[in-house]
């Protein structure tokens, strides 16, 4: 391109304005071909749908989560490529697909239960696979709930030959705020953290399962399906 | 429907919150502003219908930021603020239970909300209740015959101990400095909470140390400081109560006001705002929406509000800046109570003509 450039300055001074012509078409045809080898492919679409990706990341923490921790999970041990927005309606679309054909599908993406008026919690997405118990949250729930999928993250660390930087930066990222879990600089060390998240557990582990068998018998004894996996309240959609 | 309610009109109202508590408190003899909060009247609306800049307050992206911060200090749980209050309040492991108040059973109604979260306080101070943190409580504050609620960011409670109030401001403390205004304005709108927690609890079972959580240094992570509100409480209680109570405001007020910010057209508003006394002081321009229209109305009639606190105070008993030129004239008649004043300004008079002759 630079020659023909060169050699159109030239024709233009010369005064040959057929071969100049001629030489500015060619030019054109070479920046055509030059950007059509330098564009990048178009970002293919997942090959896996947003709520497959949710189940995988949900199924890896074990415990009910907010979006964010669900997308940086996906983004860094599956190399997911999810925005937070995507999940804001999935709730509401599942709790709609749910009512008008109860089971079809094998599992559904629904909510987690307050321990004490049985309302959807805010924010956390949890799985219609897990037993009732599982998906309450009682008062030291969210603490249990995080030290127990910071050692499920840090047993598939284990499991995993050449796991991604990134999965490391989040574990390490969860150990800060477990005490005796790391220091909070370099890359965290799985076996450290799950040593350091199972003694904290062990300390909150039986009264927090005592609140959560306590309201999932009363939600079991109180509530129909629907409201079992999506809550119950006001907030509900009706049959939409 | 109340005389408030009528003067809102069919508009809906805006809440308010500690940050507009701290500025009703910092001018207390202003009526107008008193009757626009009790009235619970959207100010910056208020002000776009009479066509004033209505840039005022927070930038979008400090709230966007604060916002941000605040997501990442409760994230997981709060971890992190359950980090920092291990380390800061000596809690035990055993403490970490998190209450998220902000809907009661899918209702994100005041009402609904306020009783949710006085159910749980109760429950908690009174050692039934497992939480440790409860995250965007709604608690309620009487100011000025009004029903005010307020939503800090978080609230501690540690079992056999008090509650703390926990504020979380994205500003940074470097090297355990932080910006000293910054810090004071915190620790204004945290003693409000202190104060309306107090109400509900009462005063022993609330600590007067608030927690600041910050970024630390240049770093996004969270680092947490305890600062001393006892100060700021006591400023806070005495404008509390200095504040002229509503009723006796409305009294005065002429029958039939309304500030439908909606339905009315824009001059029946702007005379029904004028029809309500102020009290401008240049302060006003730092702290409240209607500044820019009380200090456009303090300079057409020529008061001395415009001039700042210092001249008004000094120049006490003279209301105007024409009534003060006249006075400082050698020659005009002046009356008894002003003749002193009348002498210093003249005195002043001379000896500003001497240095500009």
């Amino acid at each position: 391109m630079g020659k023909l450039r060169k050699a159109i300055r030239q024709a233009t001074t010369a005064g040959r304005h057929a071969e100049a012509r001629a030489l500015r078409a060619r030019l054109r045809e070479a920046e055509r071909q030059w950007d059509a080898e330098v564009e990048q492919p178009a970002t293919q679409p997942p090959l896996v749908p947003v709520r497959e990706q949710v189940h995988r990341a949900l199924t890896l923490l074990g415990a009910p989560t907010a979006a964010k921790m669900i997308v940086a999970v996906d983004e860094s041990f599956f190399g997911g490529q999810m925005a937070n927005t995507q999940l804001t309606s999935l709730r509401r679309d599942e709790e709609k697909s749910y009512r008008s054909a109860p089971g079809a599908r094998p599992y559904y993406l629904c909510a987690a239960l307050t321990s004490e008026l049985l309302s959807p919690a805010r924010g956390l997405l949890a799985l219609s696979t897990w037993g009732l118990p599982q998906r309450i949250i009682g008062p030291l729930s969210p603490r249990t709930d995080f030290l127990t999928s910071a050692v499920r993250l840090a047993e598939h660390l284990m499991r995993l030959d050449d796991a991604s930087p990134g999965a490391f930066r989040l574990l390490g990222q969860l150990a800060q705020n477990i005490p005796g879990a790391g220091d909070g600089f370099g890359p965290a060390d799985p076996a450290k953290v799950i040593a350091a998240a199972g003694a904290e557990l062990a300390v909150h582990q039986e009264r927090d399962q005592m609140d959560r068998r306590e309201a999932a018998a009363r939600a079991a004894d109180r509530l129909g399906p629907v409201e079992r996996l999506f809550g119950s309240g006001v907030k509900t959609v009706r049959s939409a | 429907m109340n005389r408030l309610d009528a003067i809102r009109g069919t508009t809906p109202g805006q809440d308010h919150n500690a940050r507009s508590i701290a500025a009703l408190a910092a001018n207390p003899a202003c009526d107008r502003r008193a009757v626009l909060d009790a009235a619970a009247i959207d100010k910056p609306r208020l002000m776009r219908r009479l066509r004033f800049d209505d840039r005022w307050g927070q930038s979008p992206f400090a709230i966007q930021r604060n916002q941000q911060f605040t997501d990442l200090v409760k994230a997981n749980g709060a971890a992190h603020l359950l980090r920092l209050l291990r380390t800061l309040l000596d809690l035990p492991i055993e403490e970490a239970g998190y209450v998220n108040l902000e809907d009661a059973g899918g209702n994100e109604g005041h009402v609904a909300r306020h009783g949710h979260t006085r159910r749980i306080i109760r429950q908690t101070a009174e050692g039934r209740g497992r939480a440790t943190i409860l995250d965007r409580p709604l608690l309620r504050l009487d100011v000025a015959g009004a029903q005010v609620y307020l939503e800090p960011d978080v609230i501690a409670f540690q079992l056999g101990g008090r509650f703390h109030i926990v504020a979380i401001k994205s500003f940074a403390i470097v090297d355990d400095q932080a910006d000293t205004p910054k810090v004071s304005a915190a620790a204004r709108e945290a003693a409000v909470y202190v104060h309306a927690l107090r109400d509900l609890v009462g005063r022993d079972l609330v600590s007067h140390d608030v927690i600041l959580v910050c970024p630390r240094d240049f770093t996004n992570e969270p680092t947490a400081t305890t600062v001393d509100v006892r100060h700021q409480l006591v400023t806070l209680a005495r404008q509390l109560s200095r504040l002229t109570r509503i009723d006796t405001i409305l009294d005065r007020l002429p029958a039939g006001l309304s500030l439908d910010v909606d339905a009315l057209p824009a001059a029946q508003i702007e005379a029904a705002v004028a029809a309500i006394p102020a009290r401008y002081a240049p302060q006003c321009l730092s702290a409240c929406e209607l500044s820019h229209l009380c200090r456009r109305e303090a300079h057409d009639l020529g008061h001395l509000d415009a001039l700042g606190r210092i001249v008004r105070d000094d120049l006490g008993g003279i209301e105007s800046v024409q009534t003060a030129l006249r006075v400082a004239t050698p020659g005009e008649p002046v009356a008894d109570d002003q003749a002193e004043i009348a002498e210093r300004l003249r005195h002043v008079a001379r000896l500003y003509d001497e240095a500009v002759a």
